[in-house]
């Protein structure tokens, strides 16, 4: 990952910000140039509140490249309370006790380092809500 | 609808291929295929293939395929559609012969992911899904698959050990394939002793990714009478991608509409095909696609598998060779290799994993987990 694609990708990583439809009030993430709903491209910065709810969970035990040094994680879709669902994985949590329906919220955390000298790369996870 | 004939057919075994390049696995196939189509000369070579320039080898693979087959002064497109690459490159063929550029056009499907390293060959498969959202927060088609499988236990109320029975038609077919990688049966204890990749997905519910190559060579439809098998149907769809929309959906809208569409261009609806090769790069996969073409209602594939319903012999039999579960998911070729397949069962040329009297197949592959559909008809 060079370093202007992790800058480009700053705002959605560490503040969760989408997009909102001014035509359609759609709410949309990450950033979109077009409305995914209306194909309308009159679209506001939103930024999610970071509460939400898990719909799934896994424990990853084999990961990609990259993601090694975190196993073993858990990886969720957590559904924002104002409706999309972000892929993500869980911290501050036992894997083995994450489930669907955690009430959890978004904190920022690393995620991945691309090799021992490549730059480290900052964005949400999510955390049972409560939690320290 | 007759949209082209199938005049050669050619296919490497799956599995690992340390003194083949991907040029060669393309080379060994696509010749196959020439010499079963003697005395015709395609003029346009279509390559699928998903992850050749990623992991490193060749680009624009179709233009040095069609050198080394000594093929000169042609057409040459190589497409990558992810796991869907094989079906898209059949695809670009029909379309080169629907609109009259080309008599006869040679398509191939190579993959060659076995000089990597597996967390390497992970990752670069898991660019097939959102590069950024999902591939760089940890995400590969084996997690999408784990969160869509826990979903479909929970949502179906099915027993996680269900999921079994769709390995085990894929690998009881595989073991009567001497092509197939994983040609052997699959003891249930051996299912549930797998170790886990991504809780409750385990490596026995994924395909093994391997090198294989497939080749078909088509011409436009003869007027004559022609005992050829015909592609009778062909649709390709893309929805809108994503692990959630998957996981919580449960369905693949995309392989939905697309085998609906190649099926009605047939003729035929699902209950008159005699051979089904399907997307089964995990068990959760397989049973969404069996869910997909209607072999079974929703949340009833894995009864369906568990009742022999899939086997050769069953009532829908499916991944006759093996799957890509068992025969070995050879990702971009998958979708050449399930087209020679079909073509072979309803030559009558399967061997030992014949369907008696098969006169019809339907073949679907997947890419970005669904997202992407490719189906064809063959009769
Ligand atoms: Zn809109």
């Amino acid at each position: 990952m060079d370093i202007a694609r992790s800058w480009r990708q700053q705002d959605s990583n560490l503040r969760l910000v989408g997009s909102r439809c001014r035509v359609c009030e759609a709410l949309v993430f990450p950033q979109r140039l077009r409305c995914p709903s209306c194909g309308g491209a009159d679209l506001a910065d939103h930024a999610f509140q970071g509460g939400g709810t898990t719909v799934s969970v896994a424990t990853v035990r084999e990961a990609p490249r990259g993601f090694a040094g975190q196993v073993p994680y858990a990886a969720a879709l957590v559904r924002l309370d104002e409706g999309p669902v972000v892929a993500a994985m869980l911290a501050d949590v036992e894997p083995e006790e994450a489930c669907p329906g955690m009430r959890v919220s978004m904190i920022t955390r690393r995620i991945r380092q691309d090799g021992d000298d490549g730059p480290i790369v900052y964005g949400y996870k999510f955390a049972p809500e409560g939690s320290p | 609808m007759h949209l082209a004939d199938i005049i050669g057919i050619g296919r490497t075994a799956a599995g690992e291929h340390w003194r083949r390049s991907l040029v060669d696995l393309c080379v060994e196939a696509g010749g196959a295929a020439l010499d079963e189509a003697r005395g015709t000369t395609p003029t346009a070579v279509i390559v699928g293939n998903a992850l050749g320039g990623v992991l490193g080898d060749q680009q624009n693979l179709a233009l040095y395929a069609a050198s080394r087959l000594g093929l000169e002064r042609v057409e040459t497109h190589t497409v990558a559609d992810d796991e869907a690459s094989g079906g898209s490159a059949v695809r670009v063929a029909l379309a080169l012969l629907a609109a009259g550029l080309h008599e006869r056009v040679l398509v191939i499907g190579a993959e060659k992911t076995t000089d990597a390293l597996p967390d390497g060959v992970e990752a670069a498969r898991a660019k097939g899904l959102d590069a950024v959202r999902e591939a760089g927060f940890g995400m590969g088609p084996s997690v999408g698959a784990a969160l869509a499988m826990r979903r479909y236990i929970d949502e179906h109320r099915v027993d996680r050990d269900l999921f079994y029975h769709l390995a085990a038609t894929a690998h009881a077919h595989a073991a009567l394939n001497p092509l197939a990688f994983l040609s052997w049966p699959l003891p249930e204890e051996q299912y549930r002793c797998s170790p886990v990749v991504a809780e409750p997905f385990t490596v026995c519910d994924g395909a093994p990714l391997c090198d294989g190559a497939a080749a078909v060579v088509l011409a436009r439809p003869s007027q004559r009478a022609s005992s050829a098998i015909r592609i009778a149907g062909s649709s390709a769809v893309s929805c809108r991608p994503g692990i959630a929309g998957l996981a919580v959906d449960l369905s693949l809208p995309a392989a939905e509409r697309s085998a609906a569409a190649a099926l009605s261009q047939a003729g035929l609806a699902a209950r008159d095909v005699s051979v089904f090769e399907l997307h089964d790069s995990s068990t959760l996969m397989a049973a969404l696609s069996v869910e997909a073409v209607g072999l079974a209602p929703r949340g009833k594939a894995l009864d369906f598998a568990a009742r022999g319903g899939l086997r050769i012999g069953g009532e829908r039999p499916a991944l006759t060779f093996g799957g890509l579960k068992a025969r070995g998911h050879v990702m971009g070729a998958a979708g050449v290799c399930q087209i020679a397949e079909g073509a072979l069962q309803l030559r009558g040329e399967a061997g030992t994993n014949q369907v008696a009297g098969a006169k019809s197949a339907l073949v679907q592959c997947l890419g970005s987990l669904g997202a992407t559909a490719v189906t064809h008809v063959l009769a």
